[in-house]
């Protein structure tokens, strides 16, 4: 028999009706929480698992809970695996709400898979405890048909198993509740290094520039450099020191380097080489004029510490202070540093410049030694990554401690066997551009409470004689 | 008879060395998209605990954002039988040095199995594959551990660890309200050997070293012809002292 043609059992206003109702009583009595969908980036064909996924986006939605007296399931577990936290919660969405805000907004994004529905496997974060929870099943005709048609989804979800799957929806209550777990490792940095001070020395009648003219030939190491006196008494006689370059077989001088550039000159000095293993090499002198003066030298007054090379200590003078000089005709001086175990020993002159004015030690010209470059600079950001300069390794940051420079990071990853970075590599961060030099990395420190890989390994050092190695150490 | 305190830890130490060889497994994952692979060393630790150490150390603030972390590792010891199969005369003794240069006597050990059980816990068969792979080819069935056993006498004994069984679960069918989980164990056999009390040894330290030679094997009609004989230099010289030798020989021909 047929139904009765004449009573209508669900009109699409009595069902628009309940579903309003519906998605009223949500927003009374629900709570705003986060749908994160899965995304699938590698998937094993026949295994049929999805073997990397991410989540990087996350959508608002108020959802009711059904079981209102506290989380159902078994509750927090102790197992071979440590404490595991098996809470069930079941959540009821607005069909409606879902379709019109959610599906629009995840179904362009790129590895999404079905966004017409919420689905299993994907995430829900939950503000009251800051849990994340998966979606295990999607009930999705519970109330039955009302009126024909079925309004809400059921969501039965438990706790996350994480696996170090990347989690980065730009919120950072979602982004940061997974900021201690996980599989993570350390990355010490050196200390902070000092900075070099230093003072520049004026003088009067200088040398300005050295040319060498001759380079000549055989020098298998630097030969002495020597400068004739000064003429006027009282002056200070120039100093420097020889760079030399091979090319084929044949070593010749290059540069003449001034350390200091003398003072007293009324004539351009004369300059001999001597030693090096070579000869005939020669060169001349440019001298400052009658009563100029300049900058000759420049003392150090605190050598810093944590210099990598010379050319990680960048000297800058300023510019010079001549009131009288006419536009244009000022030069800069330009100094290079010498660094020898981490410190700068001395800056030397590549030019002694043009312009400047005072006597002995000036205090109104300034020279200012660049801070150690890998001393480091920056603040890394959480969840960005870094990559270690000579390794090639990356890895995505979980935490950063400035005062203690120690960076915890996790899916460490790179393209060789050998997936660790290097003591003494620059770790560079790709979005805060933050640069630190490593000390160490600790690939044993899972920073897990449960792993216990750290531990085990000291104790069996004092009992195990792997006098070969552990076969067991390659992966 | 029994209550002589003594405690080698063997067990603890052939606990730690049967860990060892599950310390520094590796799982790696190709990152899409590109030539890089993400590793990730898995998380080792003994099972049993003190649940209410596992509730301060894993779950300190009470609320955790997540069930747990996988993929992980965990080991315990399963049972201690003993081996009649390795059985040695139970009034043998040896002697040892210990660090001090005491000479001490020391009962033969007793052979005992200890068994073992590895279990693996993952989100995904991949991840069970790749460790599996990297722990089965290692033992046919055995792999031989050279363990301290006994530090004070320097007792390094080959350990050997059998591999027993293999077996999962893979619980992946029924209804959605419970996930799949999926666990690895092994069961490993590993012959160990439990010493017992070490006692000073009555006898002192060798302090003279007397060789006869003969100029015939057969030294039933052979005559000794030389007797070499060292002491130590001065003969009150202990161990840990810098001391020479005194060296004799003494012809025997007429003997």
């Amino acid at each position: 028999m047929p139904l009765n043609p004449f009573f209508l059992s669900g009109s699409k206003g009595e069902q628009g009706l309940i579903q309003d109702l519906i998605n009223e009583q949500i927003k009374m009595y629900g709570v705003d929480v986060h749908y994160i969908p899965r995304k699938f980036l590698t998937k094993n064909t026949v295994l049929k698992e999805v073997i990397e996924s991410q989540y990087d986006s996350a959508f608002p939605i108020e959802a009711y809970i059904s079981n209102s007296n506290g989380f159902g399931g078994q509750g927090t577990l102790l197992s071979k695996f440590g404490i595991t936290e098996v809470d069930d919660l079941t959540l009821v969405i607005s069909r409606e709400i879902f379709e019109l805000y959610i599906t629009p907004l995840q179904k362009n994004l790129e590895d999404i898979e079905l966004a017409t529905r919420p689905k299993e496997g994907d995430l829900i974060f939950f503000p009251l405890g800051d849990r994340i929870f998966e979606i295990k099943y999607v009930e999705h005709e519970s109330p039955f048909y009302q009126l024909k048609k079925n309004y809400v989804y059921e969501l039965r979800c438990e706790p996350f198993r994480y696996g170090n799957e990347v989690i980065d929806t730009s919120i950072d209550v979602i982004d940061k509740s997974v900021e201690d777990e996980g599989i993570i490792t350390t990355l010490s940095f050196v200390g902070g290094g000092r900075t070099a001070t230093a003072q520049v020395i004026m003088g009067l009648q200088y040398v300005t520039e050295v040319f060498v003219n001759e380079d000549g030939n055989g020098y298998d190491f630097p030969p002495s450099v020597t400068f004739s006196p000064p003429e006027i008494p009282g002056g200070f006689t120039a100093r420097g020191f020889a760079l030399t370059t091979s090319v084929g077989d044949a070593s010749s001088v290059y540069d003449v380097i001034l350390s200091s550039a003398g003072s007293g000159y009324e004539n351009p000095p004369t300059i001999t080489f001597a030693g090096g293993g070579g000869a005939g090499a020669a060169a001349t002198a440019s001298i400052a004029g009658v009563g100029v003066t300049g900058i000759i030298g420049f003392q150090m007054f605190d050598r810093g510490e944590g210099y990598l090379d010379d050319g990680d200590a960048v000297i800058t003078v300023t510019p010079p202070n001549d009131v009288n000089l006419a536009p244009g005709a000022g030069v800069t001086a330009v100094g290079i540093a010498s660094v020898q175990n981490g410190q700068v020993v001395s800056i030397n002159i590549l030019n002694s410049g043009i312009g400047y004015t005072g006597a002995g030690i000036s205090t109104e010209i300034s020279v200012t030694v660049s801070s150690p470059r890998y001393a480091g600079f920056g603040t890394y950001l959480f969840n960005e990554i870094v990559t270690g300069q000579t390794s090639g390794v990356e890895a995505r940051v979980k935490s950063w401690d400035a005062p203690s420079r120690v960076l915890k990071v996790a899916n460490v990853s790179s393209n060789v066997q050998n997936v660790s970075f290097y003591p003494g590599e620059v770790v560079v961060g790709s979005s805060s551009s933050a640069y630190y030099k490593l000390a160490e990395y600790d690939s044993e420190d899972l920073n897990d409470p449960f792993a216990e890989n750290k531990d085990i390994e000291t104790e069996a050092d004092a009992i195990l004689d792997f006098s070969e190695s552990n076969p067991f150490g390659n992966y | 008879m029994l209550g002589t305190y003594y405690y080698h830890e063997i067990l603890r130490r052939t606990t730690i060395a049967f860990a060892t060889l599950f310390n520094d497994i590796h799982i790696r994952h190709r990152k899409k998209g590109t030539d890089k692979t993400t590793d990730i060393k898995v998380p080792l630790s003994y099972g049993p605990i003190q649940k209410f150490l596992a509730r301060l150390e894993q779950q300190p603030e009470l609320e955790r954002p997540v069930q747990n972390v996988l993929p992980r590792l965990s080991f315990e010891m399963t049972n201690i039988q003993y081996d009649a199969s390795r059985k040695t005369s139970i009034t043998q003794t040896f002697k040892a040095c210990e660090d001090g240069g005491q000479i001490k006597k020391v009962f033969l050990p007793i052979p005992y199995n200890i068994g073992f059980q590895l279990n693996m816990m993952s989100k995904i068969e991949e991840d069970t594959h790749q460790v599996v792979e990297q722990i089965l080819p290692f033992f046919q069935p055995a792999f031989n551990l050279t363990v301290d056993l006994v530090d004070s006498i320097g007792e390094k004994r080959d350990v050997p660890v059998i591999l027993d069984s293999v077996s999962f679960t893979d619980d992946y069918e029924g209804d959605f309200s419970s996930r799949r989980v999926l666990i690895y164990t092994f069961n490993f056999t590993v012959k160990t050997y439990l010493f017992g009390p070490i006692a000073d040894s009555t006898d002192g330290l060798i302090k003279k070293v007397q060789v006869d030679l003969y100029s015939n094997t057969d030294v039933q009609i052979a005559k000794r012809e030389t007797r070499y004989t060292v002491t130590p230099d001065p003969i009150d010289a202990s161990p840990d002292d810098d001391y020479g030798y005194n060296e004799s020989i003494e012809n025997l021909f007429d003997q």
